[in-house]
């Protein structure tokens, strides 16, 4: 009697103990595997926010200071892309850091918690690697209990790090705290989503991509919250939708209030449980969402090399056009602030902007270079993606059809020579309605549109040098990144290094004029261009001299 | 016979290491000529200068009466290639890229291309980046089989298809073949080769030491014996061309040249046979035989100098 009893309870025992089996032994593999990744996050994260508060320090020297960034995150702009601001009437710098600031903080928490839970839990089951842990005797829900536990524990200890370093500066304990369980709580959050999105696809950048998808959708609603809360009417219940909001909403050194943050830790739990209970529906290495076919024949227009090179470059086209605008949306509505906070700026900034008389002008003029500075960054990205063909052998079976080399690399170069006065547009349109906005001045917009537009030859002349590297020796390409290096020192440090106007001139983006600051040269843009075709030419003969790399 | 391609003396290096070192190739046209060796023997090496792809040092090479290098793109139409490492655009369905393919070198057979999906039980409607490497080897395969070319270049088509595949391949090699094209399949997949080719060159290090039909190489290799005899065997070591004899407890193992076969078989009959075994060489010996003995090849190279 009692024999069968033990021996029907055992096994019973087993099987409870079974499905988390084996979560401590993973947990530790994974802060194995993550000896690099856990104190980059953790610690990255509260370098950021040394950065805002120090940067903060700097900026602000005196309560004028303080009162004058009122004027811009006061605004239904600087509430979408800061937030409510709490206490801002009375303002501290504390409460500017995280007013202001602290949502930067909680978005890059919340992107360490949903790519660490994808990374061990989805990455791991495509890879494969996954089936040789289940195999042993590991539970199946260890994996995902272990994932979660090393995200809580990031999340934790970010939350502690950065109270802590608050609490360094001589912030109040309490808020400071707060504000640190805040961030953490956001984390916590989005690493919840990402144990259900991981266990809806196959492929582990769909399931991050859901979760982004969803931090995105956190964002802007709590975005449009915000901005109807500041603005005193519409809609500002959108930010209690948000898991960034409920952080948002603790307001640390205003209000104190803890108790938001335990909708944080519900909407945990409950993303948690379904995240558990759908990982018990599906198969091993199985999505809930079956992978979406495509398309099982070439559309018509896919049918030369030029298209194929559109097709190749057309989503990194749109993810640097929307990244562009957004940017430039945020930095234009910046125009007003910051005229009026450069107002009593020391002088050595005042020069770098173009002096105290053109501040406006010259604060343009230095938006643009610096957007033509980063569709630079596109432009040099789009010839290393050129390697990559060429180096993973993708290039090697288009060259073994009838298309000559001088087709395949001219294609390549054109789609990216048309994507750069695309993206330059897309990015002046952007700065143009912010600062249009932000100013209540019209006419701004077209003066930044024409004046992002005209840096398209030197942004061409950075892609043809690549091109050219690329095409003569592709392992220097990297050199070209200097190009760019020194087009950002002499642009925006050469009134304070003192850059002799020669060497200035040496770089491509000190020829046209950065208008409307100065007027756009049309022989600088004329000479830019003849040289930048001059240059792609030689690429293209160069290229049909030598070995094609990769392969075998 | 017009040869389809025509390889004279081609040198290729990359930094210090010699990859191609005076190589010589001849394939007919409408004939499947195997191009075996080990890996970084030179194969790929020799398709990509076909291909245009890399540029000979020396020597010179034709293929479909022009010139690898300069007439490249013009060629490309007439030809087609799969290579042994495919790769596609993760972003690209397989069907796509089939057709994208069959575009570029100037036009495809749908029908062809269809019927071809379904006997490789290809999902053309998945990305890039979902398939395998088998499935990646298909894409390539299809698109390659179901344009309307003279010459197939393929370099290890196979190595990652399951083995009902690999028939089906063979299927299409004949089929290709009946249709008059001219296909030249690299290959260490020895049966493969011994299947399907007409002609046969063995490349190692950089050069062709052996080429002929697998008849013709036949009689260059060694006859593998196995038998047992009455009396010991012991004294057939002394014979001409006969090599590594072993003999235990009225057992004997030994090879013997292929033109020295006769007067061997004699005089094991004079030892009372039990049992006999003879096996023909398979191509696995023929490249043991090239590759795997050094102090062979050694004594091969001062022979011949």
């Amino acid at each position: 009697m009692t024999t069968a009893t033990a021996s029907r309870s055992v096994p019973a025992l087993a099987r409870r103990a079974s499905a988390v089996t084996g979560t401590g032994t993973l947990l530790r593999f994974m802060l194995r595997r993550d000896r690099i990744r856990f104190p980059a996050w953790t610690l990255g994260l509260t370098l950021l926010m040394t950065y805002f508060a120090t940067a903060l320090d700097t900026i602000v020297q005196s309560p004028a200071d303080l009162a004058g960034m009122t004027a811009f995150t006061g605004s239904p702009a600087g509430a979408l892309f800061g937030g409510r601001g709490f206490g801002f009437d009375e303002l501290t710098l504390e409460r500017f850091l995280a007013g202001q600031y602290g949502l930067y903080v909680a978005v890059g928490a919340a992107l360490m918690g949903l790519l660490t839970v994808v990374r061990h839990t989805r990455a791991e089951e495509r890879s494969g690697r996954a089936e040789l842990v289940r195999a042993n005797v590991v539970g199946r829900y260890a994996q995902l209990t272990a994932a979660l536990a090393l995200a809580a524990t990031m999340a934790l200890l970010v939350a502690l790090l950065i109270g802590g370093l608050l609490i360094s500066r001589g912030y109040d304990p309490g808020g400071s705290l707060l504000f640190g369980a805040s961030v953490g709580a956001v984390a916590l959050a989005f690493a919840g989503v990402a144990a259900v999105t991981a266990q809806l696809s196959e492929y582990p950048r769909a399931a991050s991509g859901m979760a982004g998808a969803a931090l995105g959708a956190a964002f802007v609603l709590r975005g449009l919250g915000d901005m109807a809360a500041v603005q005193g009417s519409g809609p500002s219940w959108l930010s209690w939708l948000s898991p960034i909001g409920w952080s948002q909403q603790t307001a640390p050194y205003v209000h104190d209030r803890w108790w938001p943050l335990a909708v944080s830790l519900a909407f945990t739990a409950a993303a948690t449980a379904i995240g558990f209970a759908l990982s018990a529906r599906r198969d091993f290495g199985a999505g809930l969402v079956p992978p979406r076919p495509g398309s099982p024949r070439a559309a018509a227009w896919l049918a030369s090399p030029f298209a194929l090179a559109f097709r190749l470059h057309r989503a990194s086209l749109i993810g640097w056009s929307a990244s562009l605008l957004v940017a430039g949306l945020a930095y234009g509505s910046f125009t007003q602030p910051m005229l009026d906070g450069f107002e009593n700026a020391p002088e050595d900034l005042v020069a770098i902007i173009g002096g105290a008389d053109n501040l406006l002008a010259g604060f343009l003029g230095m938006l643009g270079l610096t957007m033509a500075l980063t569709v630079g960054v596109y432009a040099v990205l789009a010839v290393q993606s050129l390697r990559a063909e060429e180096a993973e052998g993708r290039a090697e079976s288009v060259l073994a059809t009838a298309v000559s080399r001088r087709a395949w690399l001219g294609s390549h170069v054109a789609v990216a020579a048309l994507g750069v006065p695309w993206l330059l547009l897309v990015a002046g349109l952007g700065m143009g309605i912010g600062a249009a906005v932000s100013t209540g001045d019209a006419g701004l917009l077209g003066d930044l549109v024409l004046g992002h537009l005209a840096h398209t030859p030197a942004v061409w002349l950075v892609l043809a040098a690549a091109a050219l590297l690329y095409a003569a020796a592709p392992r220097a390409l990297p050199v070209v990144w200097v190009v760019l290096g020194y087009g950002l020192i002499a642009g925006y440090f050469a009134p304070i290094l003192e850059i002799p106007e020669g060497a200035l001139r040496l770089s491509p983006f000190e020829h046209v004029g950065e208008y409307p600051l100065e007027e756009v040269s049309v022989v600088a843009v004329v000479v830019l261009a003849v040289l930048a075709g001059g240059l792609v030419q030689a690429a293209v003969t160069v290229f049909r001299r030598r070995d094609l790399a990769g392969g075998a | 016979m017009t040869a389809a391609i025509d390889i004279q003396h081609i040198d290729k290096s990359f930094g210090r290491v010699k990859a191609l070192d005076g190589l010589d190739l001849r394939v007919e046209t409408g004939t499947v000529h195997g191009f075996l060796g080990p890996n970084g023997a030179g194969k790929s090496t020799t398709i990509r200068i076909l291909l245009g792809l890399l540029r000979a040092d020396a020597g010179q090479a034709r293929m479909l009466g022009g010139d690898p290098w300069a007439d490249a793109v013009t060629l490309h139409r007439r030809l087609a290639y799969v290579p042994g490492d495919v790769e596609l655009w993760p972003n690209l369905t397989g069907g796509e890229a089939i057709d994208l393919f069959a575009r570029l070198r100037g036009g495809t057979d749908p029908v062809r291309r269809d019927e071809l999906c379904q006997r490789f039980d290809l999902d053309p409607s998945k990305k890039g980046r979902t398939y395998s490497k088998g499935n990646r080897q298909k894409v390539a395969l299809i698109a390659a089989l179901a344009s309307d070319v003279e010459l197939l270049l393929l370099d290890e088509p196979t190595a990652g298809l399951d083995p009902l595949m690999e028939a089906v391949f063979q299927e299409c090699i004949r089929q290709a073949k009946d249709a008059g094209r001219t296909v030249l399949l690299s290959s260490h997949i020895l049966a493969q080769v011994e299947v399907l080719a007409d002609q046969i060159s063995i490349i190692r290090q950089g050069q062709i030491v052996e080429t002929g039909s697998l008849t013709e190489l036949r009689h260059l290799t060694r006859t593998s014996v196995d038998a047992v005899t009455d009396r010991p065997a012991d004294n057939l070591a002394g014979l001409a061309g006969v090599h590594g004899l072993h003999t235990q407890d009225g057992h004997v193992r030994f090879e013997v040249d292929g033109d020295q076969l006769a007067a061997v078989v004699r005089e094991l009959g004079e030892l009372g046979v039990q049992g006999l075994t003879v096996r023909p060489p398979t191509l696995e010996q023929l490249l043991l035989r090239h590759y795997g003995d050094q102090r062979v090849r050694d004594g091969a190279a001062q022979v011949r100098s």
